[in-house]
């Protein structure tokens, strides 16, 4: 890069060597951030949501259920640490709770239950392989915690077959959204240089 | 949608009441052991017991207005709806030869059983919803924050970097609305996924600045002491126990 | 030789053979070119270089008695953090500093840091509060404060813990005439009573000059021009000052290029607003019966203090808001739900924030994003004008480009299609000399040939350089509506 107005941006970040799995407070504030923005898009996508429910057949509204697991696959995909995925995931279920989402404080315990299964994989492979297999495996794992979380909570009266539909609607709108669009908006994200100091 | 609608201020009424005053670590896990016990049951009692229990509490012992409560809930009660109609069309008991048919429409089947377990899992809903709105619209992020550090022991290096975090949002329904009007004097319609870059982009880059101005402060730099001591209180235990009587009684009464 | 500082990946220093010694409690004022390093000096005074900034050495340089021109630290010699070095930093956007959602909890969070009894802390808290005149302002939301009460609420939070060294980087840069004067009052006090070294980046020289003890001017490759107390810097280096960009705490010269006299107003009302109301809470409304008229060939300033609601009305006129009473034309037709295309033949848009503005991801993609190619070619040409050049631009990311260039980008796509209504929020911040007198020559150009011009700014020398008349909004009503004296 060869900028003359060197000084203004961006902000390079920190070299400090530290131990690759310590978190800078870049990290964290980066990592909550992502949490804090994708809140506020849930607030939106609740509404998208419950409309849809009216629009189109029940069940198909899950078509938008990606969105919900996107802070767990692109926290990590940047931040490359221990407890990214849970930690954004977590961070937008709260922002989201306490902006007032229908859900209210069972946001924490789905969002738990995403992150803790992406998190999952990710810790599986070491956080060391970042290739988009990986991030299908953990947008799928994270869709799939979710699922077991919306059959015990909203879905207990509904027969196996209603069940299974849902998980192939959510794994497939996982895949979209959340690790092929993570993709997507990481490699925009760098374009941008907002991620210097991040792992390509 | 503006940023007063997103970020909900908890007014000095809402702070100094019984609610506000109740350590928000309780108020929460109030919340999660209800909806645990919920899960308990499909009858439709239990879950509109609590949502009438959480509802009184929020504009008797919260200082809510009813008025502000309810619009809340009449929005967001729309999901309530739309989860029953699932549970009720997608029922196990639908196609059970021994439940009693109500009508059938071609290959569509419904039964009392599955009537019953719709409304009440609608029911159960409609209490997540209404707990939630009062949980709201009485919590201060800065008091949860305190509390979670200084009495759950979550390392204060997450959670105030949450919570610098979170300042940003009406900041970023700002951002979103700017982002929008210059797509339409760029000729272009309003949304657009795009719109997403721009909006990742800006507050990552302000999450950047806050991070140097928060290390630059000491952040993270040892061991820290606090501004805002908060401890556990009466009403706390109170609370907690009245809760915990109030799910149990409504749980035994559905048998 | 003196110090240097070369960012990761860059080809050259940012700032260069640096020699200078600063006697503690002085005002050091550093001044320069968009781009001559005046940031980077900042940040290593206040120890972030390299530890939050990755780069390279040379020299020497020392904060009190520690050095902070390290190599590459290693886990065992870490960096001196800023508190460890006594120091602190104020940064430019207010908003990008605050932690916390309350005042007191903000300025106490660097206590709590540093880890201060809580006994102390609540006595420390007012006092510092005060000294910034925010008596009493403990339980208010940041969040609901003017920049300059924000820019204050963070210069308080960073003199808590008392440090003997106070880094600001452009400081007012973002706050109104009334807040910027407030923040140099503040720090002229500090400065009289020694409490404190001050290294100060500021472009507002009028404010600044007369409160420095030093002023040291860097040039466009960062190597100083002149260091000294400001009247010997201004006597012997004035004018080189002035050729490199540089504000001086003077009149400004006229500008080099003559002024193309507009057309003829009064040809064709462009944009009419009339009893317009706005405001989410009806008890506190934005603006209240605003009524104006700007025809074709008019060039208009819209001035007043922050939060008097110039961006509101630059917004209803365009149709990005809806008034809550009143009309409003534009081309003579309501702009509100106006569909986008016909809107963008109607008005161009530099918004206040430059970022907000870009779509795309090159500037090249910025530049051309809709256009016809006629338009394009006006485009490019308006690239070449005001210094983004596609040969070097083309491929890079609006995102990446410095503030001022940033901004002129912004000014590009809001004139490229030489719409009737050029409406430019805060189109000269961030703008060296040069930028602006671009800026002023192609505006008189468009309005040449028929388009108006409307400008939110604080800039007193845009209003004079580039504007015939003034509205000037104070309290959510128009308070003045009167022609510029040249």
């Amino acid at each position: 890069m060869t900028t003359t107005e060197q000084e203004q941006r961006p902000a390079s970040p920190s070299p400090t060597p530290a131990a690759p799995s310590a978190w800078r407070t870049r990290d964290i504030l980066i990592a909550a951030t992502i949490g804090v923005v994708f809140g506020v898009v849930f607030a939106v996508w609740n509404q998208i949501y419950a409309a849809f429910g009216f629009l189109q057949p029940p069940v198909l509204q899950d078509w938008v259920y990606g969105m919900w697991l996107v802070p767990a696959v692109l926290a990590p995909l940047i931040i490359r640490k221990p407890g990214a995925a849970l930690f954004a995931e977590m961070a937008a279920a709260s922002i989201s709770a306490l902006l007032g989402s229908q859900w209210g404080p069972d946001t924490l315990l789905s969002g738990f239950m995403q992150g803790a299964a992406a998190e999952l994989v990710f810790a599986i492979v070491r956080y060391r392989r970042w290739s988009i297999g990986v991030l299908v495996v953990a947008a799928l794992a994270a869709a799939v915690g979710a699922w077991a979380h919306d059959w015990f909570i909203y879905y207990a009266g509904a027969s196996i077959e209603l069940q299974v539909v849902r998980l192939v609607i959510m794994g497939v709108s996982a895949i979209c959204f959340a690790a092929l669009g993570s993709v997507a908006l990481a490699r925009s994200l760098r374009r941008a240089g907002v991620l210097e100091g991040f792992a390509d | 949608m503006t940023a007063a609608m997103l970020a909900p201020e908890i007014g000095p009424a809402q702070r100094e009441s019984l609610l506000g005053r109740t350590n928000p670590l309780v108020k929460l896990g109030i919340a999660l052991v209800w909806l645990l016990g919920l899960g308990l049951t499909i009858d439709v009692r239990p879950p509109l017991i609590l949502t009438l229990v959480a509802l009184v509490a929020g504009i008797q012992l919260g200082s809510l207005s009813p008025a502000v409560l309810a619009r809340r809930l009449a929005l967001l009660s729309l999901a309530a709806l739309s989860i029953a109609l699932t549970n009720l069309l997608f029922s196990t008991h639908n196609p059970d030869p021994l439940a009693t048919e109500l009508f059938r429409a071609g290959p569509l089947r419904v039964t009392l059983e599955a009537v019953e377990a719709a409304a009440g899992i609608g029911a159960r809903v409609v209490s997540i919803i209404s707990v939630g709105a009062v949980f709201a619209l009485t919590t201060d992020a800065t008091r949860l924050v305190d509390s979670l550090v200084q009495l759950a022991r979550v390392s204060p290096r997450f959670a105030y970097g949450l919570l610098a975090a979170y300042q940003a949002v009406p900041r970023l329904a700002n951002d979103l609305g700017t982002l929008r009007g210059a797509r339409r004097l760029r000729g272009l319609r309003e949304w657009h996924p795009r719109l997403l870059v721009g909006l990742l982009v800006r507050a990552i880059r302000h999450a950047d600045q806050l991070a140097i101005a928060m290390d630059a402060r000491g952040f993270g730099s040892g061991p820290r002491t606090t501004y805002r001591p908060v401890r556990w209180t009466l009403l706390d235990a109170v609370a907690a126990a009245a809760a915990f009587v109030i799910l149990v009684a409504a749980l035994v009464l559905a048998g | 030789m003196g110090a240097a500082f070369t960012y990761a990946g860059s080809p050259r220093p940012a700032f260069q053979d640096l020699d200078l010694e600063v006697e503690p409690g002085t005002l050091l004022l550093v001044v320069g070119p968009s781009g001559s390093g005046k940031s980077t000096l900042a940040r290593a005074v206040a120890g972030l270089l390299p530890s939050q900034f990755a780069g390279e050495w040379q020299g020497s340089l020392r904060v009190g008695d520690i050095e902070v021109a390290l190599e590459p630290p290693t886990d065992d010699a870490p960096p001196p953090t800023t508190s460890q070095l006594g120091a602190g930093i104020v940064l430019q956007d207010p908003a990008s500093q605050l932690v916390m959602e309350r005042v007191g909890d903000d300025v106490a969070f660097g206590l709590e840091n540093l880890a201060w009894p809580m006994v102390t802390m609540r006595q420390r808290v007012p006092v510092v509060l005060a000294e910034v005149g925010l008596r009493g302002f403990e339980g208010r939301r940041s969040a609901r404060l003017s920049g300059g009460e924000q820019q204050r609420v963070a210069i308080s939070g960073v003199l808590a813990p008392t440090p003997g060294v106070l880094v600001l980087d452009e400081p007012t840069a973002n706050l109104d005439p009334a807040g910027a004067a407030a923040v140099m009052g503040i720090l002229g006090g500090i400065r009289s009573n020694r409490a404190a070294t001050i290294v100060l980046v500021e472009h507002r020289a009028a404010l600044a000059w007369p409160i420095a003890d030093l002023v040291l001017a860097l040039d466009d490759d960062g190597r100083p021009i002149d260091l000294g107390p400001p009247a010997d810097v201004l006597a012997r280096s004035g004018e080189r000052l002035a050729r490199a960009g540089i504000w001086l705490p003077e009149p400004a010269p006229e500008p080099a290029s003559p002024r193309q006299p507009g057309a003829a107003p009064g040809v064709l009302p462009i944009l009419e607003l009339e009893g317009v109301r706005f405001g989410f809470d009806p008890a506190r409304p934005v603006l209240r019966a605003v009524g104006l008229r700007v025809e074709q060939g008019e060039r208009v300033s819209l001035t007043g203090p922050n939060g008097s609601g110039k961006t509101t009305l630059l917004r209803l006129a365009l149709g990005l808001l809806r008034p809550v009473a009143g009309a409003v034309r534009l081309g003579g037709r309501n702009p509100w739900r106006m569909p986008p295309m016909q809107l963008s033949r109607l008005a161009g848009y530099s918004v206040q924030d430059p970022e907000l503005g870009f779509l795309a991801e090159t500037v090249r993609d910025e530049v051309e994003l809709g256009l016809e190619p006629e338009q394009v070619r006006f485009a490019h040409e308006l690239c070449e004008r005001l210094r983004l050049p596609l040969e070097a631009f083309a491929d890079r990311s609006p995102y990446q480009l410095s503030g001022g260039e940033q901004r002129r980008l912004s000014l590009v796509t809001g004139l490229a299609r030489r719409p009737l209504l050029l409406a430019l929020d805060e189109p000269t911040f961030g703008q060296d000399r040069r930028g602006h007198e671009a800026l002023v020559e192609a505006l008189d150009e468009l309005v040449g040939q028929g388009s108006a011009v409307l400008a939110a700014t604080h800039d007193e020398r845009f209003v004079r350089d580039a504007t015939d008349r003034r509205i000037e909004l104070a309290e959510s009503w128009v308070a003045a509506d009167e022609a510029v004296r040249p």
